[in-house]
């Protein structure tokens, strides 16, 4: 990070933080932590927005005041892209190609999981980690495998922190993930708005539009956000530079992100990093208005479950049985 | 009195009526996944990424549609066979070179463990061969694993077992079954998982 | 006191900070130690400014913690005051009276510390401006949260005005028209039910938490505020008569004794029915239960809390409810305390953490509040008291219409 060279005692923090990645080593630190930013304080609070640039300042100032997204025109949408392409080029020197591509109409997206494929390589979890740009300071994961017990199907019985050889014998896998509900809890809850479903299924989260309040985590019945307890670090060398103002941009601090069903590369017709790692072809996504499409053959001809059904909560991920 | 008992009993009873109608009404956006028979044309998405591996066509027997699939031979690294495998006799020479030997063959349980000329074509080393003798390109090796496999093959043709390449859009290309399983020890082989979750506390 | 032509808003407001910036060295002391105390507040937020909520103990799973704790048992605080109102406007009662006042200042504290427990919980409090109808955008009525910063910006205005308007009526010399606030303290009262309730049911209405998911929580909510509540308003009432010359009369404790007495039996018969459906037939909707009052898979953080907490809850309503001392003010006094602290720790920590344990995934975790969560919320409870002390000081005075300072 680059501003790294602009506070010393800040990546000196940084570096403390980086010898244990737990959160309670982190408080056994805070003693440390604590001088070094009483230090800081005192040589001003917002060292970074000394420094900045006239340019950047405006810049940043515009982005503070700027409208919902969906309140955006395509031209707003446009300049805000533009603005945060330029910031992420001033504070730390990066080419990104940011879009905010609109839903595909007539399309719908759906998820199958198939339960007898998946053997827990975690492959998907890696590209996921990968492509969304995930904070790898305190290891982020929208994806959780966990490794069930025949005879179950509700992933608080299982081992959701194995580390040893798979697939082990006479277990089964199961993913989870954000569902992308259709009677989303969530977007629900929020009291800004700031979360929603798109006409394309997928629920997303404008980041600049959060206030952090964390009630859309607490009323998630599938564990699908994740918060920015801190600010997320990323090595510069491995930021996916492909975004999508509502996807995989890195998120500032304090404010809610979830699996987006990696809408940078579905709006394009890709698939999501998930199904492209997965090695075993356990999970499958498609265009569920789309009678032709692998998902919709899954929800026909195979036995499907989602999870936690009786919440009716309506989730477009399914869980499959060959 | 009793009026103003009537009315809330009638309002308690509208409130319950409409409640109900409400929970009828509510429609579960699986209706309108049911009801969607209208084709969707897939190549009217814009594609970012376009497939750019070699493919063979090939047509799925469940709805007449063609799609694609990635092409075998190219990734062979010894195809093609005929250049050693000829009429004459492999000399012993070159046998150690070109043998065999880092194929480990674990394909079927037990008893009916395969040999090479169970799928290999027995004269034509280009061709693989299926039980009713016909002649297999190595391209469409789907149609040889298949035969026993049907099941997954019924699957795989209608997108439930395997996957599509790159894009869930635009023109429907899938995995070969070699692309994923090794057609010699076709399970896959325990390891370690790629990553792990931490720990939360 | 000023001569009265010379009075008017201005001389009011200044008048207002002039009495609370005189006072007896014990008085500047107490000022001192709660402006240190913000003044912690405000350096552990530093750190929360800087570095974010990782500072905290909060996590994913556990992801509301402390701030959210306090902010709740608060709310419950705050619409206690009706306990007062409900008497002293509505039955007219003579000795609620003269206290309703310092009720009201109480929840105007209480309700400030609340707005502020949100705030520094918030992950954006830069962003907060979102919320405010018009510029930002505002999910009513979807979201439950949405209601609470209605109901809880309604509740301070209300509790704010009503005193306001009569203490500058009063101020003036004049009597304050009662047509033209009793409308206002009928919607207090209805509001204040209604602060609360919605509290809950943010909670509540979350199908997501079993532990929270249950129709009780409401009316809990209620009974056990209205125990906490009069409970907080007796020991300041307490404190006002004895170091103060605004005397308190015998009665006012007596009846809230009353007040309280009821409210905590019926918070304990609520408690016991939550037990029992919890853990006669466990189901796996119990576990946040079991984790809470006797831990899981060898995490139990909170087991040694809730025990004392309920064990503090018994004692102190039995103490209440028997009256051994034959209303001895030593006895009754800390058992006020005491209930106040065992609802404090079971509608706090006991009520907000277990419900996000074990996450709807399963995993178990222990949550425990950081130094910057703790100083934080001392430095919001100082600003809470220095609140109060500041409202009840005008009002004490405006209502002896005298200057102690001459």
């Amino acid at each position: 990070m680059s501003s790294d060279k602009k506070h010393p005692k800040e990546s000196d923090i940084i570096k403390l933080l980086e010898g244990d990645s737990s959160r309670r080593s982190f408080i056994k630190n805070l003693s440390i932590a604590a001088a070094a930013g009483s230090a800081a304080l005192t040589t001003g609070c917002i060292p970074s927005l000394a420094e900045a640039s006239t340019e950047e300042m405006k810049l940043r100032w515009q982005e503070f005041f700027k409208k919902h997204y969906r309140l955006m025109t395509q031209e707003e949408k446009d300049a805000a892209v533009g603005r945060l392409e330029r910031l992420a080029k001033l504070e730390n020197n990066l080419d990104l190609q940011m879009g905010s591509e609109p839903p595909i109409d007539g399309v719908l997206y759906g998820y199958g999981f198939n339960i007898t494929r998946c053997t827990g390589f975690m492959e998907c979890v890696t590209a996921c980690i990968k492509e969304n740009n995930l904070d790898r300071k305190v290891h982020t994961q929208y994806i959780r495998i966990f490794e069930m017990e025949p005879g179950k199907l509700d992933p608080s019985t299982g081992d959701g922190q194995y580390y040893h050889e798979v697939p082990v014998d006479n277990k089964f896998y199961m993913g989870t993930q954000c569902f992308h509900c259709e009677n989303a809890p969530c977007t629900k809850a929020c009291p800004t708005k700031a979360t929603w479903k798109e006409p394309d299924g997928i629920v997303v989260v404008d980041y600049d539009w959060c206030i952090g309040c964390r009630y859309c985590q607490a009323a998630c019945p599938y564990y699908g956000r994740r918060f920015n307890w801190g600010k997320p670090e990323i090595p510069k060398d491995e930021i996916n530079t492909k975004q999508h103002y509502l996807g995989n941009r890195i998120r500032p601090m304090g404010k809610m992100e979830k699996c987006t069903f990696c809408i940078q590369r579905t709006r394009k017709g890709r698939l999501p990093a998930c199904v492209e790692a997965c090695p075993t072809g356990a999970r499958v996504f498609g265009n569920l208005l789309d009678p032709d499409s692998e998902i919709r053959y899954v929800l026909k001809h195979k036995k499907v479950f989602r999870m936690k059904e009786e919440l009716e909560t309506d989730p477009k991920f399914w869980y499959f049985i060959d | 009195m009793n009026r103003r008992v009537g009315l809330c009993f009638l309002l308690l009873l509208s409130a319950c009526i409409y409640g109900s109608f409400a929970m009828a009404a509510r429609k579960s956006f699986m209706d309108e996944v049911r009801e969607s028979e209208a084709p969707f044309d897939n190549r009217t998405v814009p594609l970012e990424k376009q497939v750019i591996e070699e493919t063979v066509v090939t047509m799925s027997p469940n709805n007449d549609e063609f799609f694609r699939v990635l092409a075998r031979k190219k990734q062979i690294g010894r195809y093609k066979c005929s250049s050693c495998h000829t009429d004459k006799p492999v000399k012993a020479r070159q046998g150690l070179e070109l043998t065999h030997s880092d194929v480990v063959l674990q394909h079927g349980l037990g008893g009916r463990a395969l040999v090479c000329i169970d799928c290999h074509h027995r004269e034509e080393r280009d061709y693989l061969e299926d039980k009713k003798g016909r002649k297999i390109d190595f391209d469409h090796s789907y149609q040889l694993c298949g035969q026993c496999h049907f099941r997954q093959k019924r699957d795989w043709l209608a997108g439930a077992h395997g996957k599509r390449v790159a894009n869930w859009a635009g023109e429907r290309v899938v995995y070969n079954c070699a692309t994923c399983h090794n057609p010699h020890s076709p399970r896959f082989e325990k390891r370690f998982p790629a990553t792990y979750s931490v720990p939360l506390d | 006191m000023r001569a009265l032509h010379e009075k008017s808003l201005k001389t009011f407001f200044i008048d207002g900070i002039r009495w609370n910036l005189q006072g007896t060295p014990a008085f500047q002391i107490f000022r001192l130690v709660l402006l240190g105390c913000m003044g912690l507040g405000i350096y552990a937020y530093s750190f929360q400014a800087r570095y974010g909520l990782s500072v905290t103990g909060m996590n994913d799973i556990v992801s509301w913690g402390f701030y959210i704790s306090n902010f709740t048992f608060l709310v419950g605080v705050a619409a206690a005051a009706v306990m007062l109102i409900l008497p002293a406007y509505v039955f007219h009662d003579p000795d609620f009276h003269r206290v309703v006042i310092i009720g009201e200042g109480v929840a105007v504290g209480a309700l400030i510390m609340c707005l502020t427990f949100i705030l520094v919980d918030l992950g954006g409090p830069l962003q907060a401006w979102h919320l405010i109808p018009g510029i930002g955008l505002f999910n009513f009525p979807s979201s439950i949260l949405a209601w609470d910063v209605v109901v809880l910006n309604g509740y301070l205005l209300l509790n704010a005005l009503v005193p306001a308007y009569i203490l500058y009526c009063h101020y003036m010399g004049r009597k304050a028209d009662e047509r033209k606030y009793r409308p206002f303290v009928f919607l207090s009262i209805f509001w204040a039910f209604s602060i609360h309730m919605v509290t809950a049911f943010l909670y509540q209405g979350l199908p997501a938490r079993p532990f929270w998911n249950n129709p009780l929580m409401g009316p809990r909510f209620l009974a056990s505020a209205f125990a906490a509540g009069p409970a907080l308003i007796t020991l300041i009432l307490a404190i006002i008569h004895s170091s103060t010359t605004y005397k308190i009369d015998r009665s006012v404790f007596s009846k809230l004794r009353i007040i309280i007495v009821i409210s905590a039996i019926i918070n304990l018969i609520m408690l016991f029915s939550e037990i029992f459906k919890e853990f006669y037939f466990t189901t796996h909707h119990s576990i946040s239960a079991v984790y809470l009052f006797f831990g899981l898979d060898g995490y139990d953080a909170l087991v040694p809390w809730i025990w004392t907490s309920v064990c503090a809850n018994v004692l102190a309503t039995l103490v209440l409810a028997l009256n051994p001392g034959k209303n001895n003010p030593k006895v009754l006094l800390p058992a006020c305390g005491l209930l106040f602290i065992a609802i404090w720790m079971e509608k706090g920590i006991g009520l907000i953490v277990p419900g996000l344990i074990p996450s709807p995934l399963g995993e178990v975790v222990d949550y425990l509040p950081t130094w910057v969560e703790l100083c934080v919320t001392l430095g919001i409870l100082a600003l809470g008291i220095t609140v109060v002390t500041w409202l009840v000081r005008v009002a004490l005075i405006i209502e002896q219409n005298e200057n102690p300072l001459g």
